[in-house]
């Protein structure tokens, strides 16, 4: 499941900020660094944020929708269409700079999904929506921010619905590849237009209710900041910069 | 009093829609009264309020004409799904509807004091530590009204306000909005509640297809706007009987 899941982990009960920042540490190092030894200690990294958000539940199964064709395109394209040497692993021949390629960008990939999926199932969008209120962040920016965190299971649960909806009414939804497909139209019509439809009167409800109306938001909850996790954060950007130091510098892994 | 809304001659028209929403349109929206605005459907009622409010067009697009002069300072208003005016960014019903005054910046402590007096008055206050997405129907639209009021508006509008309410609850909010209004809010409600509209208000409008065809003091009005329903029903042409002598007459032809 893509989306926030309530729990009492490390990375829940942490500043939002700090899992946003450790997700983005982590996507800013993995294209920091270039050889597939040091991407699989970027992944590495990314598993252990998993683990501390007690996220693997949550993550395992759009990783698998995710990432899993990713490699295999990738390995397709460059391990057996890439240059020479070729490594020749019983019946197959790959190619041996290939293969490292194929590493190095899907071995990125994987971390980048890993720590933001690991992310989204962390931060609370309230708390987040808290958080960024507290730092004077003007309220258009937060919506945007939050609405998009928030989009992807706004429109799954929407979609069940319509689906139970339209299956209630005859659609049928198994069979042929061309049957799903075309079982797929009532289902997105709506779909995209329910959204646009609510969207205009989310607008002008929180229109009503002040959103526009530019005086500085009061934030009631603001979620705690501690010294420890500022320190964590400012660590992560040290070692991003650090990591892009080096890479200029001609010295990176 | 000056009125707290006035239009004369306005008409409005939705963008890429050639015929008005609202046409020849005069009428006075004033403090201490409730007015309620009713017709068949499609006849521009919610319109109104939304031309009365100031949200059209400034947030819907469009074209208004004639002379429209809004002197609320604090409008609140009410649309007719409740669900769509969730602002998706809150944990609980108290931060919901604490939504309006913070976005003021209204100190803290205001803010929670306002959210509660709004959430006693709509009767909701046992909801407060829930989440939102959670609740029921009738439950949301209490809830919807109560951010509203927590604005402490001057000028209340509201798009059918009871149609997820069961009848006791129907009841106390009709009974709310003449409360609010002997406090001196103007109400501005659009509903086909006729009965419990001509308990509160003091004015009642009816529109037909975007017209005003009858204004005046509601106890008439609304008696009269039943028999013009059933004469419409039973298929008499207009003019429309307006009180119950004049349709059992024109029955009786």
């Amino acid at each position: 499941m893509i989306g926030y899941a309530a729990g009492r982990s490390p990375l829940h009960r942490a500043h939002p900020y700090t899992p946003l920042a450790a997700a983005s540490a982590v996507l800013l190092l993995a294209f920091a660094v270039s050889t597939p030894g040091a991407v699989g200690v970027v992944v590495l990294a990314a598993v252990a944020l998993a683990l501390l958000g007690d996220a693997t539940g949550a993550i395992v199964r759009p990783m698998l929708v995710l990432v899993l064709p990713t490699w295999a395109l990738l390995l397709v394209l460059h391990g057996i269409l890439g240059g020479d040497p070729h490594l020749v692993l019983g019946p197959v021949t790959l190619s041996e700079p290939g293969v490292r390629r194929a590493l190095v960008l899907g071995g990125r990939v994987t971390a980048i999904v890993i720590a933001f999926l690991t992310a989204l199932a962390t931060v609370s969008p309230p708390r987040l929506v808290e958080a960024m209120t507290a730092r004077g962040v003007p309220f258009g920016r937060i919506f945007l921010l939050v609405s998009s965190l928030t989009l992807v299971p706004r429109m799954r649960a929407r979609a069940v619905q319509i689906l139970d909806a339209q299956q209630s009414r005859g659609l049928r939804i198994g069979g042929s590849a061309a049957a799903r497909v075309r079982a797929l139209v009532p289902l997105v019509l709506p779909l995209v237009l329910g959204a646009l439809a609510e969207v205009e009167e989310q607008v002008l409800a929180l229109d009503a209710r002040g959103a526009a109306s530019g005086a500085r938001r009061t934030a009631l909850d603001p979620p705690r900041d501690t010294l420890g996790e500022r320190l964590v954060r400012m660590a992560l950007i040290m070692a991003v910069l650090m990591a892009y130091a080096a890479k200029f510098m001609g010295r990176g892994a | 009093m000056k009125p707290i809304v006035r239009l004369v001659d306005a008409a409005f028209a939705y963008p890429a829609c050639e015929a008005p929403a609202l046409a020849d349109l005069s009428l006075d929206v004033r403090r201490g009264e409730v007015t309620a605005v009713t017709g068949p459907v499609g006849a521009g009622a919610s319109t109104l309020l939304l031309v009365a409010a100031g949200f059209a067009p400034r947030l819907t697009g469009g074209t208004l004409t004639g002379t429209r002069e809004i002197l609320a300072a604090r409008p609140g208003i009410v649309f007719a799904t409740p669900w769509t005016q969730l602002t998706g960014l809150s944990r609980t019903v108290a931060d919901e509807v604490a939504f309006g005054p913070a976005s003021h910046g209204r100190p803290p402590a205001a803010v929670r004091a306002a959210a509660r007096r709004a959430m006693d008055q709509l009767g909701v206050a046992h909801l407060a530590a829930r989440d939102p997405a959670t609740l029921s129907g009738g439950e949301l639209q209490s809830v919807v009204v109560a951010s509203a009021l927590a604005l402490e508006p001057d000028l209340l509008v509201l798009d059918d306000p009871a149609a997820e309410l069961d009848p006791a609850g129907a009841d106390a909010l009709y009974a709310l909005l003449g409360a609010l209004a002997v406090t001196g809010v103007a109400v501005l409600v659009a509903t086909q509640d006729l009965e419990r509209a001509a308990r509160i208000a003091q004015r009642a409008i009816l529109l037909e297809a975007g017209r005003v065809v009858a204004d005046g003091p509601a106890a008439a009005t609304l008696t009269g706007t039943d028999a013009a329903l059933i004469a419409r029903a039973a298929g008499c042409p207009a003019p429309l009987p307006l009180d119950v002598d004049a349709l059992v007459e024109r029955l009786a032809r």
